[in-house]
């Protein structure tokens, strides 16, 4: 039940997925998203964020200064048109 | 290029826009939302005094003033990245591109989710969700809800949505996982909720129950977690029950829930199911740093305040030049506190653009800020002056070195 639960709504990433590869790689929050692609999807980790952060090995120093997830622009999911700036 | 830009048309940001125009400042307000007001819109309760708090005229008055003083509103505008080059800031949204040299963040917070089994199932929401339903669209979320997460905003939020005729079937604890926290755990749970008694009496008084404050807390503690839940405006709260999943063949139709001991642990075959057609999660609010987390300025982690706070010092600037914020990118706290600290941001920009004999008015706004927070009816976290400090001392600490070069 809790095993099957979706954590990344966009990629479809299980709680199982998640956990597993947290715990085999004892990877940081960055590598757990590349590894499974949670966070990566449509809405850029809008949901699911705090749950890879949680699920990651905590680096407690680290996260005291710095976000682990970093942001990167668009922040908000935008036209592919207009992102590259051409004329519509 | 404009004088100032102000990203969010909430408390804060409207509050700033206000006294920035009355200093004859243009000022630009963008905001993603199809109204002004921010989460003030939502908000509809009665305060200590018996006076009711009503987001919405709140909002209107807000958005009516910055109007009247020519501020221009820019809605249904979400922006998507900032940059700074050459002392100046771009800000970009879908169709347009603005530049200022004094940009204000006050984009207010988020809320956190907590998974549980079966979430995914349409009729589930965040408890903010329903709360804009209810109080914003006036559309009932459903006919009986239960909701996942006991704390101070689903508390006021249960209540709402009693006023409005929707039954709340009961208020439990989300299922103990590495996903949960404290909220997850009984004792924590009582102990903030203990923090926030001080909301109970005239809640009470108005629904026509005899109770008071020392009842309600007697009760809430004395006969530490009775069985059957405490009531609380006719809801049960259930501090010894925790949701296991939320079933329902294409959508909600209910929840199953499970006694848990006093660390939260699940007590075998005291499941049971309550029928909903309607969850919110309550897994409460961080501060939505999304852009100033583009800009490279110094973040810490303060749970006091909710999550990663962007480095700032009283006067509302960031060590970045021409970059300020305010309101609940800053620390979660009630809306009167992030609309003062909205009028000391505005003051902090005037002064920066050029006004001059403004200090005195800047003092006075900051201690208009810490008079409203000690006055504060509704509070997120009970330590907040301690994290507004930390936040103070690595101020100090970021930019002592600067000062002796
Ligand atoms: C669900 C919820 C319920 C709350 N209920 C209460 C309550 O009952 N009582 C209380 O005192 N406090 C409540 N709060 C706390 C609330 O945050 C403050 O009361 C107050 O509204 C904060 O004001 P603000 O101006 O900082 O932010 P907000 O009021 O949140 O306003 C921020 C604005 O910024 C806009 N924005 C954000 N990012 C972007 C972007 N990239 N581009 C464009 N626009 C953007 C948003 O659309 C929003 O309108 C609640 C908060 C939430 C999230």
């Amino acid at each position: 039940m809790t095993e099957d639960m979706i954590i990344c709504r966009c990629e479809e990433v299980t709680y199982k997925e998640l956990a597993e590869t947290a715990n085999k790689y004892n990877c940081s929050a960055r590598e757990l998203k590349l590894r499974t692609r949670a966070g990566m999807g449509y809405c850029g980790g809008r949901t699911c964020r705090n749950m890879v952060d949680k699920l990651a090995a905590d680096l407690t120093d680290e996260r005291q200064t710095q976000i682990t997830l970093k942001y990167q622009p668009p922040i908000r999911p935008i036209h592919f048109g207009d992102l590259g700036g051409g004329q519509s | 290029m404009n004088n100032v830009i102000i990203i969010g048309a909430g408390p804060a940001g409207m509050s700033a826009a206000i006294a920035c125009a009355q200093k004859g400042l243009d000022v630009v307000v963008i905001d993603e939302y199809l109204k002004a007001g921010g989460r003030l819109l939502g908000q509809l309760y009665e305060q200590p005094d018996g006076s009711w708090w009503n987001g919405i005229e709140e909002s209107a008055r807000l958005h009516q003033q910055a109007l009247d003083l020519g501020v221009q509103i820019q809605l249904n505008t979400p922006v998507n990245n900032i940059e700074h080059h050459d002392g100046q800031w771009t800000i970009y949204t879908e169709h347009e591109t603005l530049s200022t040299n004094h940009l204000l963040l006050a984009t207010g917070a988020a809320e956190s989710p907590i998974p549980v089994p079966g979430w995914t199932l349409p009729g589930v929401m965040s408890v903010g969700a329903a709360q804009v339903m209810t109080n914003v669209h006036r559309v009932k979320p459903g006919e009986r809800g239960v909701i996942i997460g006991v704390n101070v905003l689903s508390s006021a939020i249960a209540m709402e949505l009693k006023l409005a005729g929707i039954d709340v079937a009961c208020m439990a604890l989300p299922k103990m996982s590495q996903l949960t926290d404290q909220q997850a755990h009984p004792k924590h749970v009582l102990d903030s909720l203990l923090h926030v008694s001080h909301m109970a009496p005239s809640q009470f008084v108005k629904l026509g129950s005899k109770l008071m404050k020392n009842d309600f807390m007697k009760k809430l503690g004395v006969t530490f977690y009775p069985k059957r839940g405490v009531n609380m405006w006719d809801i049960p709260i259930q501090l010894r029950k925790a949701v296991i999943e939320i079933y329902g063949e294409k959508q909600v139709e209910g929840v199953t829930v499970a006694t848990i001991d006093s660390n939260g642990e699940i007590v075998a075959g005291t499941e049971e199911n309550v029928e909903a057609d309607f969850v919110c999660i309550a897994g409460g609010l961080y501060p939505l740093a999304e852009l100033a987390a583009l800009t490279g300025c110094p973040f810490y982690l303060i749970e006091e305040l909710g999550g990663y706070i962007p480095l700032h010092n009283e006067r509302m600037e960031t060590p970045l030049d021409g970059l300020y914020v305010a309101g609940n990118i800053t620390g979660i706290e009630g809306a009167k506190v992030a609309a003062a600290q909205g009028t000391t941001a505005g003051l902090t920009i005037a002064k920066q653009a050029g006004f001059e004999g403004l200090d005195g008015e800047i003092e006075e706004a900051i201690q208009v800020v810490e008079e409203t927070r000690d006055q504060s009816y509704i509070q997120f976290h009970p330590e907040v002056n301690k994290g507004r400090e930390m936040v103070k001392e690595k101020w100090e600490e970021y930019v002592l070195p600067l000062r002796s070069i």
